[in-house]
């Protein structure tokens, strides 16, 4: 029973049901359709011709040639043995009540007797061969009708005989027009159903493609945070139960979302801290690093001293790369591009470091276009592609004494940034390790915001292009000699 | 009587060292080892310097309560977090940004050039080559000729913007913006102009320019 309900439910309000509403709708089309437009038709009849149903019909009734003839001799039976005078009377009454049949009698001695006012033109006596010649006439012709019976509904009483006699067109309607207009508007009205038919069928499915383009709609366009709003569910048929499942996929979405968006947060505050209770130590001893600078000490000493703070500025990066490194490639942490005038950016990374190059006694060659150049890029992070970069410069080519950053061409012919250096190259070791997690971190970095970077290296210096990747791998290029 | 700074560093260590390196620097520091009472603390300060992990109330809450009391209370903070997010938190209300481990010659040269944005000069006179630039009464006296050189609004304008960011190269787009408040357009040679004329003004060989130096490909500086 419950199953049954269920089923019920379920099938109710279903683009299933719907459909077959409409299919069944068009299988009842011939057996119920055909005879309703009938009714119809009589319908329209009514309403625009009016008194269909009443008076005309009732006439119509007691004019048919039947009744007609039932009538005549039941009225021939009840005129038994009266007189001529009393027969003259009823037949002149029963002439009142049909107007439209004209009537006479014959007597026994064979004289016409007919109602004063008839239109009839009778010869005054009935002779065997006028019987015959009318009778004759009347049943030949299809256009007239005529019933004869006899007075008391007896040949053999001898008492004459009635006649009733009429046009058949002024006893029915005429049959041609009649079915004229029947067909016109039986046929306007199969025809009316047809376009209704066509028009259910035709909006049914353009509500549905309604509804699955607005689904569509829903799943394309992105609110802030990147996912699809949930839609309004007004219908719980099958694309109602679909747009169910789409909400509930962006709920989960969205809740997967921040869940994601806590982890990040999360870890981001893991490494941070991890950062400051590294850091804080290595600040301390820096201190008394920078404190004992201050006191008395041998040649020896000062050397030493200074070793430890190169070391601790070493330490300290390494841990910041370190940590970078961690949260980059963990995927917890987005890069978030925008075109921006690297150009301007790399001018203001070269200020940030030029009183450092000029401190180490480097030889700076900036020469940059003036036109903005605009990449793809999220600025924080190229900031620290160009941090690395530079730094690796100060550490590892020192011998150099040279740094220089040109605009030049990228392997297809783009705009690339060149930083180059006179040091001994990649291959000769500087004595100073840590360029590894450095170079790991610009890797990734270039990867992901669809740059190239190519490293030429030899002994007399090391180049580094960046440049905007048109179709090919993105990310670190080891050029031959590096 | 030194300049008055206020340190909030929860850390004895390091508290110690920098409160002994800036008092020897001649600035009078009032250090705290917690945000407890630094807005009280802060009202006869000219800056302050703000360590990010503190305990019982985080750095960042210290520094929006001083920004919100003091607007004009130019604040550097300190950090040993190198998180990206903490730079831009700590920047919204922030003047400056420092990471530990620092050394205190740049510590002392952040805490100048905040000073000089904020207005807080000193008396004496800022001397550049042959100039004496007093900066309280908006005067520049050739030490050669003992003569005053007037500058235009606009020049004027620049050189009391390189002046403030004293010992730091400024890109031309940095300059034109800060000076002008509307984006620079590239290919845009007014700057370029200003600064000739400005140079004309005060260098003693504008072909050789000693006081805003150009730094190639980079752009100017106005160095001690």
């Amino acid at each position: 029973m419950r199953k049954e309900k269920l089923f019920k439910s379920r099938f109710r309000g279903t683009l299933l049901s719907r459909y077959l509403l409409i299919i069944l709708f068009a299988l009842l089309f011939i057996p119920v359709i055909f005879p309703a437009s009938l009714v119809g038709y009589q319908l329209v009849q009514g309403l625009v011709f009016g008194n269909v149903f009443t008076k005309p019909q009732v006439e119509d009734e007691r004019y048919q040639t039947l009744n007609l003839e039932k009538m005549w001799h039941k009225e021939a039976k009840a005129l038994k043995g009266k007189t001529p005078e009393q027969i003259d009377a009823k037949i002149s009454e029963l002439n009142a009540d049909y107007p439209k049949v004209d009537m006479f009698w014959v007597d026994a001695d064979s004289r016409v007797r007919k109602p004063e006012n008839s239109r009839l033109d009778l010869p005054s006596t009935w002779s065997t061969a006028d019987a015959i010649s009318y009778m004759k006439h009347y049943r030949e012709s299809t256009e007239q009708f005529s019933v004869i019976a006899f007075i008391g509904d007896d040949e053999k009483l001898n008492e004459g005989f009635m006649v009733l006699q009429a046009s058949r067109s002024a006893l029915t309607p005429s049959s041609n027009d009649f079915s004229a207009r029947e067909s016109m508007i039986f046929f306007g009205i199969i025809l009316l159903m047809f376009v209704l038919f066509i028009a259910v069928s035709w909006m049914f499915f353009v509500n549905m493609r309604r509804r699955l383009l607005r689904l569509q709609s829903a799943m394309t366009v992105q609110n802030d945070s990147g996912l699809p709003e949930p839609i309004v569910v007004k219908k719980t048929d099958e694309i109602g139960q679909l747009e169910d499942a789409f909400n509930g996929m962006v709920h989960q979405l969205s809740s997967s979302l921040k869940r994601e968006r806590e982890e990040e947060e999360l870890r981001k505050r893991l490494i941070a801290n991890l950062s400051h209770d590294l850091r804080t130590p290595l600040t301390v001893v820096r201190s008394h690093v920078f404190s004992l600078q201050k006191e008395q000490l041998s040649d020896k000493g000062r050397e030493l001293l200074k070793l430890t703070e190169t070391k601790l500025g070493d330490l300290s990066g390494l841990i910041d790369n370190l940590l970078s490194y961690n949260l980059l490639t963990s995927g917890k942490y987005t890069l978030h591009p925008e075109s921006k005038d690297v150009l301007r950016i790399v001018r203001e990374s070269a200020a940030a470091w030029y009183p450092l190059w000029e401190k180490e006694g480097f030889e700076v060659d900036i020469d940059l276009p003036e036109e903005p150049l605009f990449w793809s890029v999220d600025a924080q992070w190229f900031r620290r592609i160009l941090d690395n970069l530079f730094q690796n410069v100060v550490r590892h080519a020192h011998s150099g004494q040279y740094i220089g950053i040109h605009a030049g061409a990228g392997a297809e012919g783009q705009t690339a940034i060149v930083i180059s250096d006179k040091g001994k190259g990649m291959q000769a070791s500087s004595g100073d390790k840590g360029a590894g997690i450095g170079l790991a971190i610009v890797g990734f970095l270039t990867r992901e915001m669809g740059l190239i970077m190519d490293i030429s290296s030899t002994s007399g210096g090391t180049s580094i292009l960046i440049y905007p990747a048109s179709d090919s791998e993105p990310g670190l290029k080891l050029k031959d000699r590096v | 009587m030194g300049i008055h700074l206020l340190y909030i560093e929860d850390d004895a260590e390091i508290g110690t060292w920098v409160n002994e390196d800036l008092s020897g620097r001649g600035y009078e520091v009032t250090w705290l080892q917690s945000g407890e009472h630094a807005v009280e603390k802060a009202a006869t300060s000219r800056l302050v310097i703000l360590d990010v992990m503190l305990p019982g109330l985080d750095g960042f809450t210290v520094g929006q309560r001083l920004k919100k009391a003091y607007p004009d209370l130019p604040i550097l903070m300190l950090s040993a977090r190198t998180s990206i997010d903490d730079k831009l938190e700590g920047l919204q209300f922030a003047d400056d940004y420092l990471t530990k481990p620092f050394h205190p010659d740049e510590l002392a040269a952040r805490i100048e050039v905040l000073l000089r944005r904020s207005g807080s000069f000193s008396s004496e006179p800022l001397v550049l080559k042959h100039l004496l630039v007093y900066e309280r009464e908006n005067r520049i006296v050739n030490n050669d000729t003992s003569e005053e050189i007037l500058l235009t609004g606009k020049q004027f304008q620049i050189f009391t913007y390189l002046i403030r960011h004293l010992g730091q190269i400024l890109t031309k787009e940095q300059i034109y913006e800060g000076v002008w408040g509307d984006p620079y357009l590239d290919g845009d040679k007014t700057l370029m102009v200003h600064i000739r004329y400005l140079r004309e003004k005060l260098e003693r060989d504008p072909a050789n320019p000693e006081i805003v130096e150009t730094i190639r490909g980079v752009g100017y500086r106005v160095k001690a």
